[in-house]
C-alpha cells in the first residue's frame, strides 16, 4: 500500500534528523572545549551528510545519515596566558564551533522533523478516511 | 443489473488482495478462497501486532528508537482497522442476505 510506504519514508527522515540534532548538540555542548596541551587541537566541529537509500522491500527511496564529517580547520584564537593549552605567545586555540550557525542548523533539523511528522499525520488521516468509507 | 453473491465475494477478495499488496485476481473466486484470504489477513494483523509489541518492549528497555516503535504501532493499527472494517462489511452483507424473505 502506497500510504504505508510514506510512513516508512517519513520515519526514516525523522531518524536521520534526530541523528543530526544529536551531532548539533555535541557541537554546541563542546563550543568551549579547548585542548589540554599547546600542540593539541581543541574540539572539532562535526557535520552530518545525508544520502538517499533504496529500500528494496518497499521500493522507495528513504534517507539515512551517510557519515559524520569532522571539520579540522578554522579554529579561533583567544589570548589567555596561563591556560594549560596556551602557546608561547599566550594564545589558546578555540573550537571552530559558531553557536549561531549551530542554532540555525538546529532549527532546520527541528523543522524537517516536523515536516516528516506532518507527512505521517496526513497519511494517517488519509488511511483513516478510506477505512471510514469501507465502514459505510 | 444482476449481481450474484459470487461477484460480491470476488470483490471483497480482491479488496483484500490489494490491501495485502498483491495484484487483484480477475478469475472467479469461491467461498472457501475468501475464507482463506480472511485468514491470511488475520494472520497479517497478528504479525503486525506482534511486531509492534516486540518493538514496544525494546523501547522500554531503551534499545529501540521511538520513531521505530511508532512506525510499528501505526502499521499494526492501520492493518487492524482495515481488517475490522472488511469483517464488518462482510457480516453486514451476510445479514442482509439472511434477512431476505424466502
Amino acid at each position: 500500500m502506497e500510504l504505508d510506504k510514506s510512513f516508512a519514508v517519513a520515519f526514516a527522515g525523522m531518524s536521520a534528523q534526530s541523528e543530526r540534532l544529536k551531532v548539533i548538540a555535541e557541537n554546541l555542548a563542546n563550543a568551549d572545549s579547548t585542548a589540554q596541551t599547546p600542540d593539541a587541537d581543541p574540539y572539532k566541529r562535526k557535520i552530518v551528510t545525508f544520502e538517499n537509500v533504496l529500500d528494496r522491500s518497499l521500493g522507495v527511496e528513504t534517507v539515512r545519515v551517510a557519515n559524520v564529517k569532522t571539520i579540522d580547520e578554522g579554529f579561533g584564537r583567544r589570548y589567555e596566558p596561563g591556560h594549560p593549552a596556551a602557546d608561547a605567545t599566550g594564545y589558546v586555540k578555540t573550537p571552530n564551533v559558531n553557536s549561531i550557525t549551530e542554532l540555525m542548523d538546529m532549527r532546520e533539523a527541528q523543522r524537517s522533523y516536523e515536516a516528516n511528522l506532518n507527512i505521517i499525520d496526513a497519511a494517517k488521516s488519509m488511511l483513516g478516511r478510506i477505512i471510514d468509507l469501507l465502514h459505510g | 443489473m444482476a449481481i450474484d453473491v459470487n461477484t460480491a465475494i470476488n470483490a471483497y477478495a480482491n479488496a483484500n488482495r490489494i490491501a495485502s499488496g498483491a495484484a487483484p485476481a480477475t478469475g472467479a473466486g469461491t467461498g472457501t478462497g475468501f475464507a482463506k484470504l480472511l485468514q491470511q489477513a488475520g494472520a497479517g494483523v497478528v504479525d503486525a501486532l506482534n511486531k509492534s509489541e516486540a518493538s514496544s518492549l525494546q523501547a522500554v528497555t531503551g534499545k529501540a528508537d521511538l520513531a521505530a516503535v511508532t512506525e510499528a504501532i501505526t502499521n499494526a493499527q492501520v492493518a487492524l482497522q482495515t481488517v475490522v472494517a472488511v469483517r464488518d462489511r462482510v457480516i453486514a452483507a451476510y445479514q442482509d442476505i439472511m434477512k431476505m424473505p424466502m
